[in-house]
């Protein structure tokens, strides 16, 4: 009679997360190795069987040059996995890469979200759970079923323990966010600003113009995704301008390419707070305002309660301690 | 001039790309290929491709994974843009090597690991290399005597910590290991962290092959697991699939078999033609040379160029079986042909790290007499200290085709020569657009 456990893999993306979510399971990682070889190919080799086994992958997107081969790796063991006969594949992916590429917004451009849900689903993956998804509706480009949590409730409880919060007003830095913004503000029952942004080109920011009052309030910045940060420095600006008695940022995925680290310590941004679905230990030290919300409790209780068959919707409104 | 057609060259290898348009008289088709800040590969197609018959050509090296996912990206976004069809035109096809297990022949990884474990060779024991290990039980593993064997172990295991000199078999947390398993396992995220600080990752490629950290030394399966290796070959045929493609034109595939991962047409056009002519008008009495296959799997090819040029053959074996105890580590090269006094002529698919070749070119010229030693390959990739390697071997010329870009080979190394394919794939891409038969390329000539 086989055991059917949890068995959970990782990539070279985040190991630290995934040896975190492993304590919290009670289980080892898997013994395998992920490596190149010298014509740049990537390679799997597992130690261990995971004949009929319940395998959870863990394999986030490590901003820079190697984000692809990230990607590759975890295509890569998932394949591994089902061709070592694993019972069930589950794919956590705590920042889904190529989340923004998700419509074709001009001629021609690559819908690659949907590319790469493809590509996980043919790589054998039978289940995903992922996190903040940029536009949910990518849940619809998977045929497997996809669960994407909330970073709300660990944002909810990091504002109610760090912040004088009924002082605060929650800012959405575009009207793409807005709904995530005053769900957090209706939870609070704060108040609720938005800032108009018009982009020109992707990764800059034009002009930006604010709708809603925060004088000598708190403006706690809300968004899905910090990448290189201009959008929330800019608009860090024009909330001390209105008025605001301090500003600070509250994103789940903290991307931080480029300069992004330099200029948030250079704006007005008195704290980002960012969860660690994507590895800044590097970032952190170069600009002491990022502060970390931990998702491995969250992440950890979603594989359990998958493996046992239980609902996840729990974790949509409840935070794990 | 080619109607109705367009061509877009990937970043892998612009050069090959630009002189196939030329060949074919047609302009560049224009696309932009860049990174956002993040990482994600950025796809920007200029030229409409509706109802067009597009070729996207990729090669599979350099940062091989970024060139896959970018040649994905534009399949996909040329499919979702209306083109009436799509073929990726491969000259060196990815992971084309690693369809077969176990993946040990050539492809040295880019690390070695430590020395550590060497102790506990057995009389099987192959050099160790983090690829999959024969397994050392012998007998002792048949059924029953598992559960034994198991417990025994793991008792070793805790005694001298760890077989094979592994940091602990398992430094923290001792409650956490699963039930109803006696052995603990032993510690991924050492190894990870080993590979991670050693390799340096892609900036370390160009370097030494001694990447990894001392720490990572791989674990035998001591469950009495056989190391699985992925199978990354039929998972590139999958997704080529599923992003679109209609259609593969690649060359010399490491394996045909490798044809039948895919359910689309796949044009594996041939290299030998090139290299054939090669030795015709470049070997002076090349009817008194002798072809070379510089391993078994090899053979097949090596003796279609010689019966094409009717000259004569030899084949390299690597014996595996010890025959003293001095010998084990390394497998012995014994040459099968008689060649004294000739011209030798190494044909292989591929030269990745050279290791074959040059070690060849090593026994041809010491044990074999060979007069000279050439070596004619298709896909020249001379990953790591290829280059450095093949310098200061015996080979007196290496040629190559430009399927994979060699200028910057050819800047260090003074006897690479290299043969142009583009003509090859422009012909089968004028062909294939037109529907003409394209075995007129495989013909010999």
């Amino acid at each position: 009679m086989s055991s059917n456990s949890i068995k959970l893999l990782t990539g070279n993306s985040h190991p630290e997360l995934a040896k975190r979510v492993a304590d919290r399971l009670g289980v080892e990682l898997l013994d395998m190795s992920v490596f190149k070889y010298s014509n740049q190919e990537t390679s799997v080799i597992m130690r261990e069987s995971v004949r009929d086994e319940d395998v959870f992958i863990l394999q986030t997107t490590c901003p820079g040059e190697d984000l692809n081969d990230h990607l590759m790796e975890l295509l890569i063991i998932a394949k591994a996995c089902k061709t070592a006969s694993a019972r069930r594949i589950t794919a956590i992916m705590p920042n889904f890469p190529y989340a923004r590429q998700d419509k074709k917004d001009k001629s021609r451009a690559p819908i690659s979200a949907k590319l790469v849900a493809n590509m996980i689903q043919r790589s054998g993956c039978d289940h995903v759970i992922t996190m903040d998804l940029h536009a949910s509706q990518i849940q619809g480009f998977f045929d497997v079923p996809v669960d994407n949590l909330y970073a709300e409730p660990l944002t909810l409880r990091y504002i109610r323990e760090n912040f004088d919060y009924k002082n605060a007003v929650i800012v959405s830095p575009d009207a793409g966010g807005a709904k995530r913004a005053t769900a957090l503000a209706d939870r609070l029952d704060l108040n609720f600003a938005l800032i108009h942004k018009e982009r020109s080109r992707p990764n800059e920011v034009s002009r930006m113009t604010l709708v809603g009052d925060v004088k000598d309030k708190i403006a706690i910045l809300v968004d899905d995704m910090a990448d290189t940060c201009g959008t929330l420095c800019k608009a860090a600006d024009v909330l001390m301008e209105s008025g605001a008695k301090e500003v600070v940022a509250i994103v789940t995925h903290g991307i931080l390419s480029g300069d992004a680290c330099e200029k948030v310590s250079n704006s007005k941004l008195s704290r980002l707070v960012v969860t660690d679905t994507v590895p800044h230990e590097d970032k952190k030290k170069r600009c002491p305002k990022i502060d970390t919300i931990d998702v491995a409790p969250t992440i950890a209780e979603a594989c359990r309660r998958t493996h046992n068959g239980e609902s996840v919707s729990f974790l949509f409104s409840h935070v794990m301690v | 001039m080619v109607r109705n057609i367009v061509v877009l060259g990937g970043s892998s290898h612009p050069e090959l790309a630009h002189m196939i348009c030329q060949q074919l008289g047609i302009p560049n088709g224009r696309i932009t290929l860049s990174k956002f800040a993040v990482g994600e590969t950025r796809v920007e197609i200029q030229d409409s491709v509706r109802g067009k018959d597009v070729f996207v050509i990729q090669s599979g090296c350099g940062r091989v994974n970024d060139h896959l996912i970018e040649l994905l990206i534009t399949i996909s976004a040329c499919k979702t843009a209306s083109a009436k069809r799509v073929t990726a035109v491969l000259p060196h096809f990815p992971y084309s090597r690693q369809s077969d297990i176990p993946y040990n022949k050539t492809g040295a990884p880019l690390a070695k690991p430590s020395k550590q474990g060497s102790k506990d060779f057995t009389f099987e024991s192959r050099p160790v290399t983090p690829g999959p290990h024969p397994e050392q039980h012998g007998p002792a593993f048949t059924h029953g005597g598992l559960e034994r064997e198991l417990s025994r172990l793991a008792i070793e295991r805790s005694n001298d910590g760890g077989v094979n000199g592994i940091a602990g078999t398992n430094g923290r947390n001792p409650n956490a290991s699963i039930p109803g398993t006696p052995l603990r396992r032993t510690n991924t995220m050492e190894s990870l962290n080993g590979l991670a600080n050693g390799s340096g990752r892609a900036s370390a490629m160009g370097g030494s092959a001694n990447g990894f950290g001392s720490d990572y030394a791989p674990t035998r399966a001591n469950t009495g697991y056989k190391q699985w290796v992925a199978q990354a070959g039929t998972l590139v045929a999958d997704l080529l699939t599923c992003a679109g493609a209609d259609h593969i034109i690649t060359m010399d595939l490491h394996d045909p078999q490798y044809q039948g991962f895919f359910d689309i047409p796949v044009d594996n056009l041939y290299g030998r033609p090139l290299l054939q002519r090669w030795i015709r008008y470049n070997i002076p009495d090349y009817q008194n040379a002798v072809i070379v296959s510089p391993d078994a799997g090899g053979a097949k090819r090596a003796t279609a160029i010689a019966d094409a040029l009717g000259i004569e053959f030899a084949l390299i074996h690597k014996e595996r079986r010890p025959t003293r105890i001095t010998e084990r580590q390394n497998a012995t090269m014994m040459l099968v042909g008689e060649l004294r006094g000739k011209v030798a002529i190494l044909v292989d698919d591929m030269a990745d790290t050279s290791n074959t070749i040059t070690r060849a070119a090593k026994l041809l010229k010491t044990k074999g007499g060979a007069t000279k030693v050439y070596a004619l390959v298709t896909h020249g990739v001379f990953s790591g200290d290829a280059i450095e390697r093949i310098n200061a071997s015996a080979l007196d010329k290496v040629i190559c085709t430009n399927t994979v870009p060699q200028d910057e080979h050819r800047r260090w190394c003074p006897k690479l020569q290299v043969l142009p394919v583009h003509d090859v794939f422009a012909e089968a891409i004028r062909r294939v657009h037109h529907g003409e038969s394209i075995s007129v390329l495989f013909r010999n000539e």
